[in-house]
Order: C-alpha cells, then sequence, then structure tokens
C-alpha cells in the first residue's frame, strides 16, 4: 500500500513538470507551424515538431510504463523513404500524431491540478501523523483558540497524530484514484489505436499460424522418415529372412511349412503396401524428396481415370502448402472416381501474381457433391488452415470442379 | 556375379548381403552413403551396384543422383536402383542415358526371391528391370495415346511385362502363353505403337518404354 501509494505520487508529481514542458511546447509549435503553414518550409518545420512532440510523448510512456508495470506500446509507423514532403505528408496522416498533441493539450489542465490535489492531502495526512515528533519545535504564540490545545498540549498532539493515522489510508486512496485517472487517460492516447491493435493481432495471428502449419508439415515428414527408416524396413528385412526360408525348404516340395512360409511372405508383401498407402496419406515421399509437380505425377499415375495434368515448371512453395495442394488433388480425383462416374479429370496447378497457388481438379462426372460431406470438409479445414480458400462447385448432372486458392506469402 | 551395395539402414544390409551371398553371389563392398558408393564403383568395376535412393546427407535422392553420377562416369555401368516407394520420374532418369542395364525396384520385391535374382541377371547382363508399379504409372499417364488405346486387353499385359524387361520366355510363363502367340503380340504391339521390330530384345525394352515416357 505504502510502495504503490509511493509510486502514485512519484507519477503524478512527475506529471507536473512535463505539463508545464508539453504546454510551452504546444503553444510554441502550434504558433509557428501556424506561421509556417503557408510556406515551403511548413513540411520540414512539421517534421522538426513531430520529433519534439514524439520525445516527449515517449516520456510520457515512460513515466506511465513505470508507474503501471505495463510498458505501452509504440504506435508509431515506420518511416516512409522519399522527399520531405510525401514524409511530413505520412506524419501528418498518422493517428499517433494527432493522438500525441492530444495528450500534451491535455496534460496541463489535467496533472497539474493532479499533482496539487494528490500532494496536500498527503501532506496533511503525514504532517498530523507525525504532528509530536515536530509540533513542538513550532513556536505559536498566536495560536487561535480553537487549534491551541492541540499545538501546544501532548495529548493534542497525539490526537492530531491519531487522526492522521486514520486520514492516512483515505488520502492514499484518493492518491490512487487520482493516478488511475490520469493513467487511464495517458493509456488511451500514447497507446496504438485499435485498429492498429487490430492489425498487431492478425499479424501475429498469422505468423503463429503458419508456425504451427510448418510445425506440423515437418512433424509428418518426420513420421513418413521414421517409418521409412523403422517399420517399413523391419518388415522388409523379415521378408528377406522369409525368403531365404524358403528357398532352403526348396529341396523338400512336400514339407507343408513352405505353404506357411510362402504365405507369411505374402502377408508381410500385403503389410508393406498397406504401409506405403498410409505413408502415402500422411505425407507422400515424392514430396519429401522432389516436390509437388512430381508427386502429382504419381497420384494421377494411380487414379482409375486417365488424368490431364498441366503443372507450371516451377511450383516453389511452402511444404505445407505442398501438401495441402497435393491431397486436394488426391481426395478431388478420388472422388470423382468413386462417386462421380466421371470419364476423365483435369487437373490443373498455376501460380497467382502475388506467389500463390491455385489448384482445380475438374471432372466430367454426373455432379452433386456434397461440400459439407466429410472428405471435402476436412480438405477444407486443411485448406483455410493456410489461409486458402477452397470451393466446391457440382450442379447436378456435373461437371464437378474443386478449386484451391492458396497464397503463399507466408 | 562380384556386386557392391549402397543401403543405410544396417538391417538392409545386412538382409541384402545375406541374400546375394547365399545365393552365389559376392558382395565386393556395402557402403552406407554416396560418396563411398562411388569410390567403391570406381575402385571394384562391380558386376552389379544395388543402390537404396534415400542415402545420407540429405535423406532424398542421394542414391539415385550417386547412381546417375555413376553411369556418367562408367558409362552401361550396371545399377538397380532399390527404394521403398516407386516413381515414375526416377525410372525416367535412370532410363534417359539410353544405356540399359539399369533397374528400378521396390525394396518388396527382394522378398520375391526368384523374380528379384531374376531382375538382378538380366540388369547385369545389360537388360532392364523395371518395378510393375512404375509400368503402371507409365501407362496411366498413356491413357490418351492412340496407340495405346488400339492394344486389346491381352496385348497390354504383354506390353507391361515388356516394359518391366522380362524376356519373351518369362513373358511365357507368366501369362502361360505359347511362344509363339507371345512373338505375335509383341510384333502387334509394336507395329500399334509404331515401332521397328527389333530382334535386340533389351533394345526393344527401351523402345518401349521411351514410348511410354514420351
Amino acid at each position: 500500500m505504502i510502495g504503490r501509494t509511493g509510486r502514485a505520487l512519484g507519477y503524478l508529481a512527475l506529471g507536473a513538470p512535463v505539463a508545464i514542458l508539453a504546454l510551452a511546447w504546444t503553444l510554441v509549435s502550434s504558433i509557428l507551424l501556424l506561421l509556417l503553414a503557408p510556406t515551403q518550409l511548413a513540411p520540414r518545420a512539421l517534421l522538426g515538431a513531430t520529433v519534439v512532440s514524439r520525445s516527449l510523448a515517449r516520456f510520457e510512456r515512460w513515466r506511465l510504463g513505470w508507474y503501471s508495470g505495463r510498458p505501452v506500446a509504440v504506435p508509431y509507423q515506420p518511416t516512409v523513404a522519399g522527399p520531405v514532403r510525401v514524409r511530413a505528408a505520412a506524419v501528418f496522416r498518422e493517428p499517433a500524431t494527432r493522438r500525441d498533441a492530444g495528450w500534451l493539450a491535455t496534460l496541463f489542465p489535467l496533472a497539474l491540478p493532479s499533482m496539487l490535489l494528490a500532494l496536500v492531502p498527503t501532506l496533511l495526512a503525514v504532517g498530523l501523523a507525525t504532528a509530536p515528533a515536530w509540533l513542538w519545535a513550532v513556536p505559536n504564540p498566536n495560536a487561535p483558540e480553537l487549534v491551541a490545545p492541540i499545538v501546544g498540549t501532548w495529548p493534542g498532539r497525539a490526537a492530531a497524530a491519531v487522526l492522521g493515522l486514520a486520514l492516512a489510508p483515505l488520502a492514499a486512496r484518493w492518491v490512487l484514484t487520482l493516478a488511475r485517472g490520469q493513467a487511464g487517460l495517458a493509456r488511451l492516447l500514447l497507446r496504438p489505436d485499435d485498429r492498429q491493435q487490430l492489425t498487431a493481432l492478425a499479424a501475429r495471428l498469422a505468423t503463429t499460424r503458419a508456425r504451427v502449419v510448418d510445425a506440423q508439415a515437418a512433424e509428418l515428414r518426420r513420421i513418413e522418415r521414421d517409418l521409412h527408416d523403422g517399420a517399413q524396413a523391419r518388415i522388409v528385412a523379415a521378408g528377406m529372412t522369409l525368403a531365404l526360408a524358403d528357398r532352403k525348404l526348396r529341396g523338400r516340395p512336400d514339407d507343408p511349412v513352405r505353404a506357411d512360409v510362402e504365405l507369411a511372405r505374402r502377408q508381410l508383401d500385403g503389410a508393406l503396401a498397406e504401409l506405403r498407402h498410409l505413408v502415402r496419406g500422411a505425407h507422400p515421399p515424392i514430396l519429401t524428396d522432389r516436390g509437388l509437380s512430381a508427386a502429382l505425377g504419381a497420384l494421377i499415375a494411380d487414379s482409375p481415370l486417365p488424368v490431364d495434368l498441366r503443372v507450371p515448371d516451377d511450383t516453389s512453395v511452402p511444404p505445407a502448402v505442398e501438401a495441402a495442394a497435393y491431397f486436394v488433388v488426391s481426395e478431388a480425383l478420388t472422388n470423382a472416381a468413386k462417386h462421380a462416374g466421371a470419364q476423365r479429370c483435369e487437373v490443373t496447378l498455376a501460380g497467382t501474381a502475388g506467389g500463390g497457388l491455385t489448384v482445380q481438379v475438374r471432372d466430367d462426372g454426373r455432379g452433386g457433391a456434397d461440400p459439407a460431406g466429410a472428405g471435402l470438409d476436412g480438405l477444407r479445414r486443411r485448406v483455410e488452415a493456410l489461409d486458402g480458400i477452397l470451393s466446391v462447385q457440382s450442379p447436378a448432372g456435373g461437371p464437378t470442379v474443386v478449386s484451391a486458392e492458396f497464397p503463399c506469402a507466408s | 556375379m562380384r556386386i557392391v551395395i549402397a543401403e543405410d539402414l544396417l538391417l538392409l544390409r545386412d538382409g541384402l548381403i545375406r541374400i546375394l551371398t547365399d545365393t552365389g553371389h559376392e558382395v565386393l563392398a556395402a557402403v552406407d552413403n554416396a560418396p563411398d558408393l562411388e569410390r567403391a564403383v570406381a575402385e571394384h568395376r562391380p558386376d552389379l551396384s544395388i543402390v537404396d535412393v534415400r542415402l545420407p546427407p540429405g535423406f532424398r535422392d542421394e542414391g539415385l543422383r550417386a547412381a546417375l553420377a555413376i553411369r556418367a562416369e562408367h558409362p552401361g555401368a550396371p545399377v538397380l536402383i532399390l527404394s521403398q516407394y516407386v516413381e515414375r520420374s526416377y525410372a525416367v532418369d535412370l532410363l534417359a542415358d539410353g544405356d540399359g542395364a539399369v533397374g528400378y525396384l521396390l525394396k518388396d520385391r527382394v522378398t520375391s526371391l526368384d523374380d528379384f535374382l531374376d531382375a538382378i541377371d538380366r540388369v547385369a547382363a545389360g537388360g532392364t528391370a523395371m518395378d510393375p508399379e512404375v509400368v503402371r504409372q507409365l501407362f496411366a499417364r498413356n491413357t490418351r495415346d492412340r496407340g495405346v488405346a488400339a492394344l486389346t486387353v491381352r496385348e497390354r499385359e504383354v506390353l507391361a511385362l515388356v516394359a518391366e524387361g522380362l524376356s519373351n520366355s518369362a513373358i511365357c510363363a507368366a501369362l502361360s502363353l505359347a511362344a509363339v502367340s507371345v512373338e505375335k503380340h509383341i510384333t502387334n504391339i509394336l507395329a500399334k505403337l509404331d515401332l521397328p521390330p527389333d530382334a535386340d530384345s533389351h533394345r526393344r525394352v527401351r523402345a518401349v518404354l521411351a514410348y511410354l515416357n514420351h
């Protein structure tokens, strides 16, 4: 309580000299800028004045951060390059410039009275509470009749001390309230405005989301590699051992063990085929090795339908986008073959102006696909996690067009 | 025959060595990375190199690239690529120099021992061994090709086996056909694909693969 009150007092007291400076500066700079406004010097003068105003505002931010324990974000835009006129216009347009000026103008009528209103009750409470320590040393021959017993007698001074101690918490609360009021208003004007905060938040979210997506893509790559070097390799090795065992049994064509060994070998082959399929579903190895267009080539090779593939030579997109694009094509081709009764498909990839990527899969099937179906919905989530857009057009009677657009500026 | 192996996983390296030595081959060197492979091939000049696609340090397609480097250095040096997944584009790279004596198989195929031994014999003899998966992918690319579309179902089956690199007699055995009818099918296929009839089966395989890859 005492510490917080002290800090609040310091905050309010420090406000006063700054307030006087701010008032002086506000008056001087306003007059100067008004005088210079019609001249060639206006932009230069504005830039110069802004340097001073911003220094004051920075000090104010520091004062607020020191008092509240929460630093205030700096709202200024990065300086634009270019001629003086352009820079001045940019500074003039910035909301932070006007808000700084607003705060500096408010400071004098706000901070000076605040300081006085805080100091008087504080001094009164402290003075009374410590009365026995100093009141005896103050000569009061002309003390009014009402005050004389308090000033002149020990019991009176003790009573004053009690009164002071009783007043102290009230004074402290008063001081804290004043400081909180000033700090609240200061924070409103000195921090970035809502729009800037939202912009910063959006940027932060985009960054973290991109990180999550990249982490997931990396995780899937790791799983693919672990399976490749672990389970899959072990099964192949077991198959090799069985193959050798089978070979050794050749001399005994009637041995029933042979059939079992052969069956076991086939079962392992089945397990391997299944694992390969699974790995391809999680993260196709060829994406790891060679990127998107080779992976799509492998994908259409697996499709029972004839597929026309058009891929630009150079598709350099982040791994997460590659994987998502791959699965868009994969899912769309599966649907075309399974549900749409399509005869053929066209898969088209194209780069967009902003370094993005569009993927389109068109089939000539019967249409009527449900965009909210489980497969397409999972696909949509995958695409939207990358800030992409998935659209499915599938009128009854076809054709079905599934397209995804990814911005690659992550 | 004298063989060099490049496989980074100890388990599979040992498995391959066992299989090859048990079947009467000699493993001159078994290495676990691409630079050592190139050195071993330069030193031993083996009858065949068996190479895993993914090798350190990058674990992408270093093995394949080492194989291509070896072929550039020693034209026609027989190389069999093993992988846990097959990609048509890798096959295309391997076939690019047109020298033959290349193979590209799934590691699973090693467990079908006879087919595998047959494949390494073919590659060492200058022929081709393509995984059925690769051939399937090649076919998938050619769905709109008029030549391929003109083939009968049986002719397609024969063409697939030709593309895998099987000899006429092996195709006879696989499809339970008489040698005469296989030859007749192959003649028809080459005619429909507009390829010159060629008695040399290796050159014929390469022509078929090149056609499917175009």
